[in-house]
């Protein structure tokens, strides 16, 4: 193994991480609201499809990043009107926003399949940072978006644990009750959040048919927003052991295709069954520790709020 | 001419259902002073309140403030015009620090967590509230929680608090405690609204009280220091039904039929709810449980009826040991059991009304794997005529039946098997004064066929009517047995509040 | 004036049928916008949907034949879920019951059909079952919630069917590709009319099987009492931890079997994409048939009919995917309709000061 393909297999690590992080970010802030959105593969396909589209038109892949958003939040903003609004079922909600962001990106990019990809992010230039040995090919050598992902992330922990919003949040999501009556609004906040959830799940799309691989193709999301899933429950819902999470289940995915070159004589398939089998695995350690305390997970995840009229 | 700080005016509200909670209600409350609301569980004190605090919006009538017409439409609007409500169930997030529950949306936008903990520190003090701001709420005990409640109130810098039923989860000590609280507040110029039933807590704290009964006003704005507490409890139950039945009480007894020895239990904390409880239950005999809420009842309760673990201890039916029974084997040792909670674990809320009286005998009305549902529909039937069960149709979901009728199903359903024992926890708890009476009279007329019966209550004049012994549970231990003829009130409340040795 | 929701009496009657037909308008007004705007005229797809599905004795037998797993997937949610339990497995659960199936095909490759099939149905059954058992022990003994176990099952099956057809199972004379052996011949279940076979009786038996005895029986009677309230069922008796996790195992056997039918009805070797979506399309059919089995079956024939609907129109140029798409939209427009079987909307005539929210 020489240092080519192990600086190949950082590389990686950070763009799968990336891809990772921004779309568990998103369903971290939806679920922390309270509100479970199983839809993130479908946002997923989404918000790629039109960043690829917009991409294709416009040859700008921030103008990409920026219409992936908008498409994620309105996708969202379907599970939002249902689950939230109008209180039906999160789970059945989430599950058909997947099977409904899957069908319109393929329905939508039908014609976009042979189009070449004329919008992809370039590597950060950054000067003499980009010759460190190692740092430079790893770090910055990369384009801006793993950095957006890192600030987005930091955005996030920042607003969670210091901020009157980030309160606010995590109460309507831990009591919505209790948020009521100190008077928030639970169904805004929780609007808000899955439509920000939403705009990252886009975002990570986004980054994956114009950064990641190029191009559009059906069933190109690759369940990926399943593991963004599992990355939520395996980082606690903290957008720092998320962070941490996506980097190692990041380099899980860098690891599947490069198993062969380094030597390594598992199969690669058995590999990429790590992410759930951890996750599960985490889920049942988080559920023996919090007997006598309260649990990880916020508290009124899955619960549509109704102010009680008799 | 002084403005009142809050005036409720002819409020009419009513729930789906056709519940009519408030029916021409009015309230008028002082600037500086602490105002009770009594009246009985039923008579819509607690409605009357939600709609001054903007989470129920009345039919008909007004509310105003300082002479301003108000017309809340959410909690958040009545808390930015300064009417804040402690409810009886706490709203508070036990994940989240005193501090973070005190200031939650009422906060700057940057939160420093040193100076925060430090205002909601200095505020508590203010006003003699002992708290920890840095501690997470699920570590804090209930009267603790409460002062959240209270701290909360006072960082939104509510002019008018309404308190419902505060002291019914506290110890005297708390509640003493919560009276100074009060007093403080009124002092610096807070109204505070004051809902109770319980007279003694009145005179001590209040200025002023309003009665409610069914729904309207019958008495409003009493001075306190003038009045003559029969005349109140008149005025709560009403004259026709002052008289409460006092039993003449039971003189042979039989064998004993249910027996606890030495009973203890902890909660999922590892806190001790039940303390070394023995106590026995004759044939014929009404046993009852007195106690403030929280003193070990509920899961007494619950260990007997084999729904809640025990530590240590024996349970025993007519001399058969049923402490590792089942529930269904407690039942067939001839255990019945009311349980607190009548929809959700007495009643399956949305089971239709045959499915509900067929809960604890339908592995009796098999026919090979399948339930006869003839033979159920007839059982459901009887049971419907012989308690006297209004329900419309029978297939009709339980949920929507009143709770009265509720209750006389769930009864109903739990004496059909004859049982030897009824553990009955707060049967009459929150019926209006037929249903009261109606179960009352099953539970009588039930001992007098030679059943044994445990009754848990918070209703003291309850108790003492039907009880042919009462023992007072305070911290989870049988603390003091009396004659109800023998005794007073007071005595009895000392007892509850661990004033006996 | 705003408006508000305000829960009803007693929910409306014919309230999910209705809210099933509302749907569906919905989703088909929805999907004829999208039409429009792709250049297609929708009439002309609706209706050819329609002929191919409905319209012959072949388009029915082809989507009776796509309701059958649908409609197994359905039950199979239906069943946990009326307990009050997701098992958002059954896609994992329909692979692992193929997975069995196709075992039993691997060690008797000469056994005779009559033989061989049901052996390959009853593996499936049990597989669907043992992948059920982690999640069911996990929600029983430990409380750890089962939707998102489930789940994750969902997607190490897959890998599972991807590492035999590229390791263990490959099939040693397809040069070199990754695939499993072709299944023998009399592993394919016989015909019934038509595109159909005799899945569609077995699928069909089960789920009636079903609806009359949870309806009638003691069993299903609990199954209700637990999913109404957990405290009510132990006050009842009922033993809730061994409920969750047979009503776990046997939702996962349900799923097996729905593989099991899929493969030797519909595969001739089992591929990675066997579960095809059905496992996840069963939980929207369970969904609107609120947990019903009867229900499950109507909603599973107009799923199948819109999947095959789907498959009919590619050769106008329309894609394939507007089938999926109709059917979340269905089911969306459903859960909005639904909810006002159980709330009416009011006026309420006070204004709202500025600020403050409903």
């Amino acid at each position: 193994m020489n240092e080519t393909t192990l600086i190949g297999l950082f590389v990686a690590v950070i763009e799968f991480g990336t891809l990772l992080y921004l779309a568990a970010l998103g369903e971290t802030i939806a679920e922390k609201s309270g509100v479970l959105n199983l839809g993130v593969e479908g946002m997923m396909a989404m918000g790629g499809v039109t960043a690829f589209w917009a991409g294709v038109e416009t040859g700008n892949p921030w103008v990409g990043l920026l219409v992936a958003a908008v498409a994620g939040a309105l996708v969202a903003s379907v599970h939002g009107l249902v689950a939230v609004v109008l209180g039906g079922d999160q789970v059945v909600s989430g599950l058909a926003l997947t099977i409904l962001g899957l069908g319109l990106a393929a329905f939508l990019g039908e014609d976009l399949v042979q189009e070449r990809a004329r919008a992809k992010f370039g590597s950060l230039n950054l000067g003499p940072l980009n010759d460190i040995p190692w740092a430079g090919e790893i770090l910055f050598d990369q384009t801006a978006v793993p950095w957006l992902a890192l600030a987005l992330g930091v955005a996030t922990w920042f607003v969670f644990t210091r901020t009157r919003v980030g309160l606010i949040l995590r109460a309507v999501g831990e009591s919505a009750a209790a948020a009521d009556s100190s008077g928030t609004s639970v169904v805004k906040t929780r609007m808000i959040a899955v439509m920000i959830g939403g705009a990252l799940a886009g975002m990570s799309g986004a980054y994956l048919t114009l950064s990641l691989a190029p191009g559009w193709s059906e069933g190109t999301t690759a369940g990926r927003g399943w593991i963004a899933l599992a990355l939520v429950i395996f980082g606690a819902w903290k957008p720092g052991r998320v962070g941490l999470g996506a980097l190692l289940f990041g380099g899980l995915l860098a690891l599947e295709p490069r198993l062969q070159t380094f030597g390594v004589e598992i199969s690669p398939i058995l590999l990429s069954m790590l992410p759930y089998v951890l996750t599960v695995g985490v889920l049942v350690l988080l559920s023996v520790r919090s007997r006598n305390r309260p649990s990880v997970a916020p508290a009124a995840i899955g619960l549509a709020y109704r102010r009680e009229e008799r | 001419m002084t403005s009142a700080s809050v005036e409720l005016t002819n409020i009419w509200k009513r729930f789906p259902g056709g519940v009519t909670a408030n029916a021409g209600a009015n309230l008028r409350v002082e600037p500086g002073t602490v105002h009770a609301v009594l009246g009985e569980n039923g008579a819509g004190k607690t409605t009357l309140m939600n709609v001054l605090a903007g989470v129920y919006r009345p039919e008909e009538g007004t509310v105003s403030l300082d002479g301003v017409p108000q017309s809340f439409a959410s909690p958040a609007a009545a808390i930015a015009a300064g009417v804040v409500m402690v409810h009886q169930e706490f709203r508070l997030i036990p994940s989240f620090t005193v501090t973070e529950n005190v200031a939650l949306g009422e906060s700057p936008r940057l939160l420093v967590r040193n100076s925060l903990e430090q205002q909601v520190g200095d505020l508590a003090e203010r006003f003699g509230l002992h708290t920890e701001p840095g501690k997470q709420v699920w570590q804090l005990s209930m009267g603790e929680r409460q002062r959240v409640e209270i701290l909360k109130a006072l960082w939104r810098d509510a002019r008018v608090l309404i308190l419902d039923e505060p002291t019914a989860v506290l110890t005297p000590q708390e509640a003493t405690e919560l009276g100074r609280i009060v007093a403080a507040m009124a002092a610096d110029g807070r109204s505070i609204i004051f809902i109770s039933h319980k007279l003694d807590e009145v005179t001590e704290f209040c200025d002023e009280a309003t009665v409610l009964r069914g729904g309207a006003t019958v008495a409003a704005s009493l001075p306190v220091a003038e009045l003559d507490k029969s005349r109140l409890a008149e005025l709560m139950v009403g004259e026709a039904t002052e008289v409460s039945i006092r039993r003449t009480r039971t003189t042979d007894v039989g064998d004993p039929l249910l027996e606890i020895r030495d009973l203890s239990m902890r909660d999922v904390h590892g806190v001790v709810t039940v303390d070394d409880v023995s106590l026995s239950v004759a044939a014929g005999e009404i046993v009852g449980i007195a106690g403030v809420a929280g003193n070990g009842q509920r899961p007494l309760a619950d260990a007997i009826a084999g729904l809640a673990p025990i530590e240590s201890g024996s349970i025993a039916v007519r001399d058969l040991d049923i402490t590792p029974a089942s529930p269904q084997a407690r039942v067939d040792a001839g255990l019945a059991y009311v349980p607190e909670d009548r929809l959700g674990v007495g009643l399956a809320p949305r089971l239709n009304v045959i499915e509900n009286a067929i809960l604890r005998s339908y592995k009796s009305l098999t026919k090979g794997p399948f339930i006869d549902a003839d033979a159920a529909e007839q059982m459901c039937e009887v049971l419907v005529d012989d308690y006297n069960v209004k329900v419309g149709q029978l297939d009709a979901p339980m949920a929507g039946l009143s709770g009265g009728n509720l209750q006389r199903l769930l009864v109903g359903r739990e004496l059909a098997g004859r049982p030897s024992v009824v553990v009955a926890a707060q049967p009459t708890r929150g019926l209006d004064v037929q249903g009261v009476a109606a179960i009352q009279d099953i539970l009588v007329e039930q001992s007098r066929t030679g059943t044994g019966v445990l009754l848990i209550s918070e209703d003291l004049d309850e108790l003492l009517a039907l009880s042919d012994r009462l023992l007072v549970m305070h911290e989870g231990r049988v603390v003091a047995e009396f004659d109800p003829d023998a005794v007073t009130r007071a005595q009895v409340g000392e007892a509850m509040a661990g004033a006996v040795e | 004036m705003r408006l508000r929701l305000e829960r009803r009496d007693r929910p409306l009657r014919g309230g999910q049928v209705r809210a099933f037909v509302v749907g569906v308008l919905i989703a088909f007004a929805v999907g004829a916008v999208l039409l429009v705007l792709s250049g297609h005229n929708p009439f002309e797809v609706y209706q050819k949907m329609l002929d191919s599905s409905f319209g012959s004795w072949r388009g029915l037998s082809t989507t009776l034949t796509q309701a059958v797993p649908l409609g197994l997937a359905g039950l199979a949610v239906a069943v946990a879920g009326s307990m009050g339990l997701w098992n958002i497995g059954a896609e994992g659960q329909i692979v692992a019951g193929a997975i069995g199936a196709a075992w039993v095909a691997r060690l008797g490759p000469d056994l005779a059909g009559p033989l061989l099939i049901p052996l390959m149905l009853i593996a499936a059954v049990a597989a669907g079952g043992v992948y059920a058992l982690g999640p069911a022990l996990a929600r029983s003994r430990l409380g750890v919630n089962e939707i998102i176990t489930t789940l994750m099952l969902n997607e190490v099956a897959i890998r599972i069917v991807r590492y035999l057809q590229n390791g263990p199972w490959k099939d040693p004379t397809a040069n070199n590709f990754p695939v499993t052996p072709e299944l023998p011949a009399q592993a394919a279940l016989p015909d019934l009319f038509e595109r159909s076979n005799i899945g569609l009786l077995i699928a069909a038996a089960v789920i009636l099987g079903f609806g009359v005895y949870t309806a009638r029986s003691a069993w299903g009677y609990e199954l209700r009492v637990a999913g109404s309230s957990a405290d009510a069922a132990r006050y009842a008796g009922i033993s809730l931890k061994a409920k969750i996790f047979t009503v776990l195992v046997l939702s996962g056997a349900i799923a097996g079997l729905a593989g099991g039918i899929e493969l030797t009805g519909s595969s001739s070797r089992l591929v990675e994409g066997v579960g095809g979506g059905y496992g996840y399309a069963g939980i929207i059919v369970a969904a609107l048939a609120l947990m019903r089995p009867s229900g499950v079956a109507a909603v599973a024939v107009a799923f199948g009919a819109v999947q095959v609907g789907g498959l009919a129109i590619q050769t106008t140029g329309v894609p394939a995917s507007i089938a999926n798409t109709l059917q979340a939209l269905i089911l969306f427009g459903a859960l909005a309709a639904g909810v006002f079987g159980n709330y009416r909307v009011v006026r309420t005539a006070a204004a709202a000061p500025a600020g403050a929210t409903a």
